[in-house]
This record gives C-alpha cells, sequence and structure tokens, in this order.
C-alpha cells in the first residue's frame, strides 16, 4: 500500500497537510517529553538527565523495527521511502557544529519552538541566533559551497554499503539502545546524589 | 526497578529479535490482472504511424521509440531516434532505465503489432506507465508514410489531407522528389462563346 504518495494513493497535494499534521505531533511528543527546557536537553552533556537520549532512542529503534515489519505485512514498501542523500565530511562536521550549539544554548532547532510555544525567555533568544546563523551561512554560502557538496555517496543507506541485512542493524541498534536506557538510569542516580541543588 | 521498564524492555527486544526472522517476499510491483485486461482492450494503447510520423518530424522531445526487433534488424532499418531493445531482453535489469520516465511517452514497435504488443504488456505488468504501441508496425509505416497510396477521387476530405501530410512525411523520411503537379503541361483550351445574334432594330 504505502509510501501513500509515490504510490499514487493519495496525490503530493497532500504533502503539506500531512507535514502540518506530523509537525503538529512532533512538537507536542517535544514538549510532553520537557523537551522545552533546555535544562533537561543540556542535561545529557553534564550526566544528570538523559531524557533527550532515551526518548530519539526510542524513537529510532520504534520506527526502525516498525518500519521492517510494515515491509513484511506489505503495507510499505521499503525501496520506494525517500532517503537522504549522503555527503559524508560535511555531514561529520555538521553534526560537531549541531552538538557544540546544543551544548551551548541547550535548544536544537525543533526544541527552541516548542519553548517559544511555552513562551520561554531563552528559546526566544535561541531562535533569534537561529536566524542570524541561517543568516549568515546563506550570505557566506559560497565559501563553503564546494565543501558543502564533497564527498557524495548518493542515498545510500548502511546496508547498501555494508552488504549487511537491515534487520541485523535494527537489533544491534536496539540492543545498544536499550542497554544505554540501564545504564544512562544508573548514571544519572550517581550524578543526581551529588547534585545538592538542582531543580527542573 | 520499575517493572514497566523491565516489560517494554523485553518486548522491544523481542520485536527487534523477530525481524531478523522476517523473509523478505519479492515485490515484483505487478498492476492487478483485470485491470491489465482492461487496459489491452483500450484502443488508447495504440499510436498509429501519421502520429508518430508528425512526432519525429516535430522533434517531439517526450517520445522515446523503442525497437523491439533484434538488432540484425534493427542496424538495418530503423525509425529515425528509436533505440533497440529486442523483446527477449526487455525484462533485464539493464533495460529498465529506459522505461518508467516521467513524461516520456515510450512507443513500441516492430514488424507487426504482435511483438510489440508482447513489449507492452511486459512492461504493463512490470508496473511501467505511458506505454504504447505503434498499430501496424513497420509494415503499416512502409505502406503509410514511405509509400502512401492517393485516395480514389470520391473519397472524403480528411483522406486527401492524410494524404498530403503522409506525402510530405516521406519526403522528409526518404528524399522523394517533389512531384511536379501537371497543371503546367495540359493545354487550356479557350472555348469562345459563340456570339448570339443580337436582334437588330426594333425599336
Amino acid at each position: 500500500m504505502g509510501p501513500l504518495i509515490p504510490n499514487g494513493v493519495i496525490t503530493g497535494d497532500w504533502d503539506f497537510v500531512i507535514a502540518l499534521l506530523i509537525g503538529i505531533a512532533f512538537g507536542f511528543i517535544l514538549e510532553a517529553s520537557g523537551f522545552s527546557s533546555s535544562r533537561n536537553i543540556a542535561g545529557v552533556f553534564y550526566g544528570y538527565n538523559f531524557v533527550v537520549l532515551r526518548v530519539f532512542f526510542t524513537a529510532v529503534i520504534v520506527a526502525m523495527t516498525g518500519l521492517l515489519f510494515f515491509d513484511y505485512f506489505g503495507w510499505i514498501e521499503l525501496d520506494k521511502i525517500f532517503i537522504l542523500p549522503t555527503y559524508l565530511t560535511p555531514m561529520i562536521v555538521g553534526s560537531i557544529i549541531m552538538g557544540f550549539g546544543f551544548l551551548l544554548g541547550g535548544f536544537c532547532p525543533g526544541t527552541s519552538y516548542t519553548a517559544i510555544a511555552i513562551g520561554k525567555l531563552d528559546g526566544i533568544v535561541f531562535t533569534i541566533g537561529l536566524f542570524l546563523g541561517i543568516f549568515l551561512f546563506s550570505e557566506t554560502f559560497p565559501l563553503f559551497k564546494d565543501f558543502y557538496y564533497s564527498g557524495f555517496l548518493g542515498n545510500v543507506t548502511l546496508t547498501d554499503v555494508t552488504g549487511i541485512p537491515a534487520a541485523w542493524f535494527a537489533f544491534a541498534f536496539t540492543v545498544i539502545a536499550l542497554a544505554s536506557f540501564w545504564f544512562t538510569m544508573i548514571i544519572e542516580k550517581h550524578i543526581r546524589k551529588k547534585i545538592t541543588e538542582y531543580k527542573f | 526497578m520499575n517493572r514497566n521498564y523491565i516489560l517494554l524492555t523485553i518486548l522491544m527486544l523481542a520485536l527487534a529479535t523477530g525481524t531478523l526472522f522476517l523473509k523478505k517476499t519479492p515485490n515484483y510491483n505487478e498492476i492487478k490482472p483485470q485491470k491489465l485486461l482492461w487496459e489491452i482492450i483500450q484502443p488508447t494503447r495504440y499510436v498509429t504511424t501519421d502520429q508518430v510520423a508528425k512526432m519525429i518530424i516535430n522533434k517531439d522531445q517526450t517520445l522515446e521509440l523503442v525497437d523491439v526487433r533484434d538488432t540484425k534488424s534493427y542496424e538495418k532499418f530503423s525509425l529515425s531516434g528509436a533505440i533497440n531493445v529486442p523483446l527477449d531482453s526487455i525484462a533485464a535489469t539493464s533495460n529498465q532505465d529506459y522505461f518508467g520516465l516521467p513524461g516520456i511517452k515510450v512507443v513500441f514497435y516492430s514488424n507487426d503489432d504482435i511483438a510489440a504488443d508482447e513489449a507492452w504488456v511486459l512492461t504493463r505488468r512490470l508496473g511501467y506507465k505511458d506505454t504504447y504501441v505503434m498499430k501496424g508496425g513497420l509494415n503499416c509505416w512502409i505502406r503509410t508514410v514511405i509509400q502512401p497510396q492517393q485516395p480514389s477521387e470520391d473519397a472524403p476530405y480528411t483522406e486527401f489531407e492524410k494524404y498530403h501530410f503522409r506525402k510530405g512525411a516521406q519526403i522528409y523520411f526518404t528524399g522523394a522528389n517533389i512531384e511536379q503537379g501537371s497543371a503546367g503541361k495540359s493545354k487550356v483550351s479557350i472555348r469562345r462563346k459563340k456570339k448570339k445574334a443580337v436582334a437588330a432594330g426594333g425599336c
């Protein structure tokens, strides 16, 4: 049956409607998980709060195993879904920059909007910075252009590169994620004992 | 330890282990037999030789002519701009890039309809859209475009229009000489009216 648009079940005009619905659901989950608080988010770097890691890992492993089962039941054709093209080096550099931004600002782009939605001042300041960053990047883009498009590998998946079936990756990732849930719980307990004054 | 966490961990582990045993069912993307049968009886899947000739002359970029005969016949004679995909290798992976391009009309032809029709059914079953068959194949092409027959005198006007188009196409494809009309050679006989005797006198 799926994916709905490539298989002609619904037309491409539904793009924005679906994007809006997913956006609302995403924002709701972010806020409900406590991602509108920069302390919760930055906590992962200091070891007192691993909610970010847990929420994202949960989302990843549920979606991953879910898609594999959906594919098996014939509800979605995995060969037809869009895979983001890989530009290896720029992506590594980009994620390091993103990580620093995360650590310094206490938000990622998505969570800063949920923070604005509940009226947080640091969220507003972060978003102003975000747009300044976008503006600066756009203006100086010609300088990075060659680097930005370097290391192109195509629309590849780990299965394409290594030849190992997707199910093995899903299994390995699930084991790692579940292990990290329990491990981070221990770290949290340990660190929180040391923190004398701490409020979320 | 929270009991819910333990239960959820076990559930997730079981699901992830389950993915290891999923057998990948081959997905042929075939269209439903009823739909295929319905499409087979539709005349819309045919294009006439005139339409193909017009598209070639207009250098229509959306036309992709596919010669499904064997390579030998293709090398001997083929329509201009046609590519050769022999019928027996039409489902080969290396040939799949020719079909299913957005906005491109694939027109199959062979010496007659039969091989082209088979190619059409095969590609349609593979799920490709916008595929057509040149009605009558190359035999019809020769009859209509290369050697057009003059319609009889009492034929409707549209037949003459078609004939004139085919003559034009013949010149385009074969470089045949433009026929000189015989109008210049025939003598125009002038028939003079006999003078009528005018009544003289009178009033």
